[in-house]
């Protein structure tokens, strides 16, 4: 390559691009939530690396490979924590505070909608319950369970095996005595439709 | 001298991409067009960096390396863009009024609804699965 051209592509692609992480550096500054900072801080590492890739074109080094393949994997992971840290300290229950996993699942997968339904529509996934991965105690609001209570009832539903599912089931059955007929339908009708 | 100068440009290219991104980060006034703009450096702009690579050195180790990062590129850019999005519908970082249609509240409601009739099934005692 000869050695005009070779200024000329150095010079003005390290401009641009030290003005895209420029500008993107105002937006994590500025940014009103942490996502804007989070796509920023995108672009910053998309600079990066069209930047070494640049490099590796003009200087031949392509030994560097391999660090443009660990720059992606960054990007990925860092935004896919991000967001499910968002998402998921947004959407937390009032008994998300009891201390189970599966708060997790239950209030992650589906949108709670705004309004006043959200404890309803939280008791109305029987999908999540049926397979296991809910936990019953974050219902209804009003009817959390303190912490030291789910763990016994944890420790108490670990050794059942096979008859866990009718445990937990029963166990939903007494905590909202406002809806008797909910435990015993939740199996059949959480494979419908869905 | 040819493959010099197309290689030139296509990393210039990357960089006026790059500088897209950022312009539309710093213009854009919405997180949804944020996004929009942010994922053009990291497709397209990596895309044609490594094609300058390819021209420049056209060897086949360069060549699979390079195939290895754009189809990860490729696969993971879509996912973690969805998962800002969604993180983003959630928390309610979106203006309505840019909007034109949200098909997303469409499919909400549709599903609540879904939910509604089933749980109305279920206290009539008039489900099929019921027994």
């Amino acid at each position: 390559m000869s050695v005009v051209l070779l200024d000329i592509t150095v010079v003005a692609t390290s401009l641009l691009l030290a003005a895209s992480v420029g500008l993107a550096l105002y937006r994590v500054v500025r940014g009103p939530s942490i996502l804007d900072r989070m796509i920023a801080t995108d672009v910053v590492l998309a600079s990066m690396m069209c930047g070494l890739g640049g490099f590796m074109a003009l200087t031949g080094r392509t030994d560097l490979l391999p660090v443009l393949i660990v720059l992606a994997m960054l990007g990925f992971v860092g935004s896919v924590s991000v967001s499910r840290y968002v998402s998921k300290s947004d959407s937390m229950t009032p008994g998300a505070e009891a201390g189970s996993l599966s708060d997790f699942t239950a209030s992650d997968w589906h949108m709670n909608s705004e309004d006043d339904d959200t404890a309803e529509s939280n008791a109305q996934w029987p999908d999540d319950v049926a397979r296991g991965i809910a936990d019953v105690s974050d219902g209804p609001p009003g009817t959390t369970v303190p912490p030291e209570a789910d763990e016994a009832h944890q420790e108490s539903t670990q050794p059942a095996g096979a008859d866990d599912h009718d445990e937990k089931l029963t166990f939903d059955l007494g905590e909202k005595p406002a809806a008797p007929g909910r435990g015993r339908d939740e199996t059949g009708g959480g494979r419908d439709g869905s | 001298m040819v493959l010099d100068i197309v290689s030139a440009v296509l990393i210039l290219l990357g960089g006026v991409l790059s500088l897209a991104a950022g312009v539309g980060l710093l213009r854009f006034s919405d997180l949804l067009s944020r996004m929009h703009a942010s994922a053009k450096p990291q497709v397209l702009g990596l895309i044609l960096v490594a094609i300058a690579i390819a021209i420049q050195f056209p060897t086949w180790a360069t060549m699979t390396t390079l195939a290895i990062i754009i189809s990860f590129q490729l696969v993971t850019i879509p996912v973690a863009t969805h998962m800002v999005g969604r993180a983003g519908y959630r928390t309610k970082h979106l203006r309505r009024s840019m909007l034109y249609r949200d098909e997303l509240a469409e499919a909400v409601e549709r599903a609540e609804a879904r939910e509604i009739a089933r749980e109305r099934r279920r206290e009539h005692g008039t489900d099929e699965n019921d027994n």
